[in-house]
């Protein structure tokens, strides 16, 4: 199959004017008749449903959790970016796609990523006036900071909690469609199957988590954005449900997966402690705006870092890339992190974990200034950790925390089941090899608010739509078999728990196919984890039944996808020959321990089709063609 | 006149007409005992006092039956309230620990509130409600508090009011949304002396009487 | 530094709404101080679990404390005995080796009970819904910086909508009110310019669904402020009363 990305031709910078204006409209009068399904509620299912409601559309949405607002985009702290210029820095639309383009190693669309960029101005508008308390100047005018990845002032931020007021945000407009009649929300619910009748995208089968009954749901085109699969790991900076469930279902119907192996290491985390620990907690990188990342010089010096005289520290981010220095992007961060600590210059009980020290800003701007802006952060901090980061500087290392890969969409983030599109986290748009700080939350809201509204318009304008109802024998097929799975999963009754399988999945995939990969390691990966699988499915314990609440259960069907799914993660990179962003392959790298690109051969997005149970999946190249940046080698020096 | 009683009936409308007319009980308590400390100048000065004020029959007239009014409104309302309350949490805890929250007087806000209404009607009953005719309230005071049993009966009487009162007064700014940075502080420290003051100065009266019977 | 301790739990069991419910007694056994509260109650499961019972139910996501999804009482004080901190962000070095420690749901007739420490918190949706909302459809916003907020304003605006909605102040309220979670949106919205077109709207309406909810009557005792883990201040409700009083005798809103 051919993958038709779609983008529009003429000029960079009004493809998506241009765009806008071909696409074919609904009538006011006739966005009634139609139903959408929209599955997740973070920033891009909430602002999709938002909006899609005020046009007049009628929505149901679902989510796992007892509320949309708890959505895990809450979680986000560090802030969103946007090309506002108001810190008069030399920041603008052009620079702001540049940097995404750039920070993700050349492995995105131009068309997708400088759309982004130009709507980023359009959604700070749009959060201002729902409410959301960004920080100000005193003059009352917004505040601005930098991040990781640029040399300009454009990140809006609300303190450490950004993702969280900009979900209050979304979920509040929402909310308001509720009282309106236009939305319906199931809460509690987990998205058991896609249905696809005559190769369209006609509802969804979920699972009430409460009563545990299977529901049917049909509409005129489902919207999934249910976020990312980087709980594959076990450990992540994810929400405990955050899951690989729904977009596997659907890409077994028929979606292609696109770029699975792009996983973010994120590089300011508290590092793991022990074995039961059940994630990861992330340090905004804003941190490192005003802290500076440093090891001892001598391998194996435990004394604690007070007692480390100035000149026997090395601040290797400072060293190695003087212009850029602490705020380089994640994934060069993260990997000397990586590289400190297995020359055995890690500190920390553990030896995995590197130093952020914000004592020069304290001593600089104050205790207060400091606690101001960080104040929370270093809250949270002391709480996991029982250290005072005022006194002693804070040990960090890197963490699963976003995926770039997911569902294949085109330039309207259709997937290639027509009618399912795919917002946020959930596809692989914009962010190429490696996203940069503040543009997770940039681009989903993007999709929600301004770019779903119109080409999902465009669909349902020139899409014959015959009426479906919830009796259809695709829903009672799909309902048939995630009965069959809880099932199986109920009767196995062995002797290890879901959460032992996640945790040696985590443990597989984190050593073999985590910040640096290599070939060997991949293969020993392949191999590893269809051998989990098998056990897993002859030795788990899943309790309790399937009529009521039962959070084993649940977790065993998410488990059970992520065991599924993470061959193709691993797939996947092996098939990339090449280094990328996030994608570090030890067999190419430059002299310098950096990733090294093939422009030649890598310029394409890895697309990947389901071939059934037991089947390889097949890999279909979407290129990538670059017309308006040449592929520099992303240096930070 | 709809929208006036829909004001009222809400939770919030329900509780500003408690903060009304309970800062009007501690604004009346206030000078009830400014006026009763006269007795401490002596026999003359106290009944000088008594004399003077009921020279304005109708404004005692007047603040009598708003007291009553707002008395009424107090303690029914609370009550509703109180029942609310308790439905709102139809199953208990188990184990149920204050976080730093609660103070004395604000865990025991209805039951001191019932204590006081026993106490206020005894003490009607005891100087209000009686034939005055061929004695005065001087004589009535004195002997009343020449028994011990009626001493402790004010003493306990009032410190159940200050209780009421210490969480009272502030709560009743609270509520009427008068809680600013720069003045809850005072006002919470002015509820607390006010409790103390009227507290103290309510006992002390019996307590004088009597010591100089 | 890390050690280990025993612990004793009481935990409330409950089957489902209906189900009456008791207590069940744990042994947690050789719990790292390191781990926080949500993690001792997935070790505990685990061994539930592998003797084949149910395993105690209890909700959480992002483990991270901003998500407000977790949250039980423990030893009676809502999110345990740290301030300022949610259930999953308590550690266990605040527990001392042999403790007992009572752990039950969120008690109040608007929460009901799902299963076991698991409670229905969709009424805060449903206030949300009355009117915690600023009416602005998407694409009709004006620029961001038209209307200057002043810095003060908008710290004090944030911090109202710090709140979570994980319901520790309706749970520790003695009288079961949700005073602090509907006066925190309340003043989030009323303190910017933008939120203030429909203020009196909102406070008439967001009231009126809590109290037709069923929640009690706010008798300014402190205990949510006090544990709330993001230490919302009560100031807040002054303003959602002052709100209010604005809304019934200042405005035309009926």
């Amino acid at each position: 199959m051919e993958l038709d990305s779609r983008v529009p031709g003429g000029p960079l910078e009004t493809k998506w004017e241009r765009h806008c204006f071909e696409l074919k409209l609904v009538s006011p009068a006739n966005k009634r008749k139609f139903q959408i399904i929209v599955v997740g509620t973070g920033l891009a299912g909430a602002s999709a449903s938002a909006t899609l409601a005020e046009l007049g559309y009628n929505v149901k949405v679902f989510c796992i959790q007892d509320s949309p607002r708890r959505a895990h985009s809450i979680a986000a702290q560090g802030g969103i970016n946007a090309a506002k210029n108001y810190a008069g820095d030399g920041d603008s639309i052009w620079r702001l796609f540049y940097d995404t383009i750039k920070g993700g190693d050349f492995r995105a669309r131009e068309a997708n990523v400088y759309r982004l960029a130009q709507i980023s101005n359009n959604i700070i508008d749009q959060c201002v006036a729902q409410g959301v308390p960004f920080a100000r100047e005193y003059g009352g005018l917004l505040a601005n900071r930098s991040f990781g990845g640029a040399q300009v002032s454009r990140t809006f931020y609300a303190r450490g909690q950004t993702g969280q007021q900009l979900l209050l945000g979304a979920y509040s407009a929402m909310m308001r469609q509720v009282s309106a009649g236009r939305i319906k929300v199931f809460p509690r619910r987990e998205m058991l199957d896609l249905v696809v009748i005559n190769g369209r995208a006609r509802g969804v089968v979920t699972r009430n988590l409460i009563t545990g009954a299977m529901e049917s749901h049909a509409a005129h085109a489902v919207i999934l954005a249910t976020g990312g699969y980087g709980n594959a790991y076990y450990l992540s900076t994810n929400g405990m449900n955050s899951n690989v469930s729904a977009i596997w279902k659907a890409y077994k119907k028929g979606a292609f997966f696109a770029n699975p192996s792009f996983v973010q290491i994120h590089p300011t985390c508290i590092p793991v402690h022990g074995t039961y620990q059940s994630k990861l907690t992330l340090m905004s990188e804003s941190l490192r705006n005003d802290g500076r990342v440093w090891v001892p010089k001598k391998p194996g010096d435990k004394r604690p870092p007070e007692q480390i005289p100035e000149d026997e520290r090395d601040y290797y981010l400072e060293r190695k890339y003087p212009s850029f220095g602490n705020l380089v992007p994640r994934d060069v961060a993260s990997r000397n992190a990586k590289e400190q600590c297995d020359a055995g210059k890690g500190v920390g009980p553990t030896g995995y974990a590197v130093y952020l020290d914000l004592r020069d800003a304290i001593q600089r701007d104050g205790e207060e200034v400091i606690r101001k802006k960080y104040g929370n952060l270093f809250q949270m901090y002391e709480r996991i950790t029982g250290e005072n980061p005022y006194k002693t500087p804070m040990m960090i290392y890197p963490a699963v925390h976003y995926v770039m890969g997911g569902l294949w969409v085109d330039y309207d983030l259709m997937s290639t089941i027509a009618g399912l599109f795919v917002l946020g986290e959930a596809n692989f748009s914009d962010h190429g090899a490696n996203r940069l700080g503040a543009s997770a939350l940039m681009q989903g809201l993007a999709d929600g608010y301004f770019i779903i509204p119109y080409t999902i318009g465009g669909y349902l304008a020139g899409t014959e739509l015959p009426a479906v109802s919830e009796d259809h024998p695709a829903f009672l097929d799909s309902q048939k078999q995630a009965q069959e799975t809880t099932r199986k999963l109920l009767s196995i009754n062995g002797k290890r728990t879901v959460n032992d399988f996640h945790r040696e999945l985590g443990h597989i995939l984190w050593e073999y196919c985590g910040m640096t990969r290599n070939d060997e390691g991949m293969r020993k990966a392949k191999e590893l984890i269809p051998e989990l699988r098998e056990q897993f499915w002859q030795n788990v314990i899943v309790p309790g039944s399937s009529e009521d609440f039962n959070q084993s259960l649940e977790k065993a069907g998410r488990v059970a996808d992520f065991l599924e799914f993470a061959e193709l993660l691993v797939e996947d990179a092996l098939s990339r020959r090449e280094s990328c962003g996030c994608h570090f392959n030890e067999a190419f790298q430059t002299k310098d321990h950096e990733a090294l690109r093939n422009d030649e051969i890598g310029c394409y997005v890895a697309a990947w089709s389901y071939n059934g149970p037991g089947g390889k999946p097949s890999l279909h190249k979407e290129p990538l063609v670059f017309e308006n940046v040449e592929l520099v080698t992303r240096s930070y020096k | 006149m709809n929208w006036f009683i829909r004001a009222f009936s809400s939770s919030i409308g329900k509780k500003q007409i408690m903060a009304v007319t309970g800062l009007a009980f501690c604004l009346f308590v206030t000078f009830h005992l400014l006026g009763n400390l006269t007795v401490y100048a002596g026999r003359d000065s106290f009944l000088s006092y008594v004399k003077h004020l009921h020279s304005w029959q109708w404004l005692v007239t007047a603040a009598e039956w708003i007291l009553l009014f707002f008395a009424v409104l107090h303690i029914s309302i609370g009550l509703l309230l109180f029942f609310e309350n308790l439905r709102a949490r139809p199953v208990r805890y188990a184990v149920k620990k204050s976080a730093g929250g609660r103070t004395i007087g604000s865990a025991t806000e209805p039951y001191t509130g019932l204590l006081i209404l026993g106490f206020i009607v005894v003490h009607l009953l005891k100087f209000r409600f009686v034939d005055k005719t061929g004695t005065n309230d001087f004589v009535i005071l004195s002997h009343t508090f020449s028994h011990w049993g009626w001493v402790l009966f004010y003493i306990v009487g009032v410190i159940i009011v200050a209780v009421h009162i210490s969480h009272g007064l502030w709560s009743g700014f609270q509520t009427l949304g008068v809680n600013h940075p720069k003045y809850m502080p005072f006002i919470r420290r002015f509820g607390t002396v006010l409790s103390f003051v009227i507290g103290a100065g309510f006992a002390s009266i019996p307590v004088l009487i009597i010591f100089t019977r | 530094m890390s050690k280990t301790i025993n612990l004793t739990l009481k935990v409330w069991r409950q089957k489902g709404p209906e189900d009456k419910g008791h207590f069940e007694t744990y042994e947690a056994k050789d719990i790292s101080t390191d781990l926080s509260f949500l993690e001792m109650l997935d070790l505990v499961n685990e061994k539930i679990t592998l003797e084949g019972k149910d395993p105690i139910a209890f909700d959480n996501d992002c483990r991270e404390g901003i998500c407000g999804m977790c949250g039980a009482m423990v030893n009676g004080i809502a999110h345990g005995p740290q301030k300022a901190t949610t259930l999953c962000q308590l550690h266990m070095r605040h527990f001392e080796d042999g403790e007992i420690v009572v752990i039950e749901p969120w008690r109040a007739r608007p929460f009901k009970i799902i299963k076991d420490l698991v409670v229905d918190r969709s009424p805060f949706d449903k206030i949300i819904q009355s009117g915690g909302y600023i009416s602005v459809n998407t694409g009709s916003a004006p620029e961001a910086n038209t209307i200057p907020v002043p810095a003060q304003k908008a710290e004090l605006a944030m911090d109202a909508a710090a709140c979570i909605g994980c319901g520790a102040c309706v749970a520790a309220c003695p009288n079961a009110s949700a005073m602090l979670f509907v006066g925190a949106k309340i003043s989030h919205l009323a303190l910017l310019p933008q939120g203030r077109p429909e203020a009196a709207k909102r406070a008439l309406s967001m009231l009126r669904k809590m109290d037709e909810l069923g929640f009690g009557n706010c008798s300014n005792e402190t205990e949510c402020e006090a544990v709330c883990p993001k230490e919302i201040s009560i100031t807040n409700i002054a303003r959602f009363n002052r709100e209010y009083l604005k809304a019934s005798f200042g405005s035309s809103e009926k």
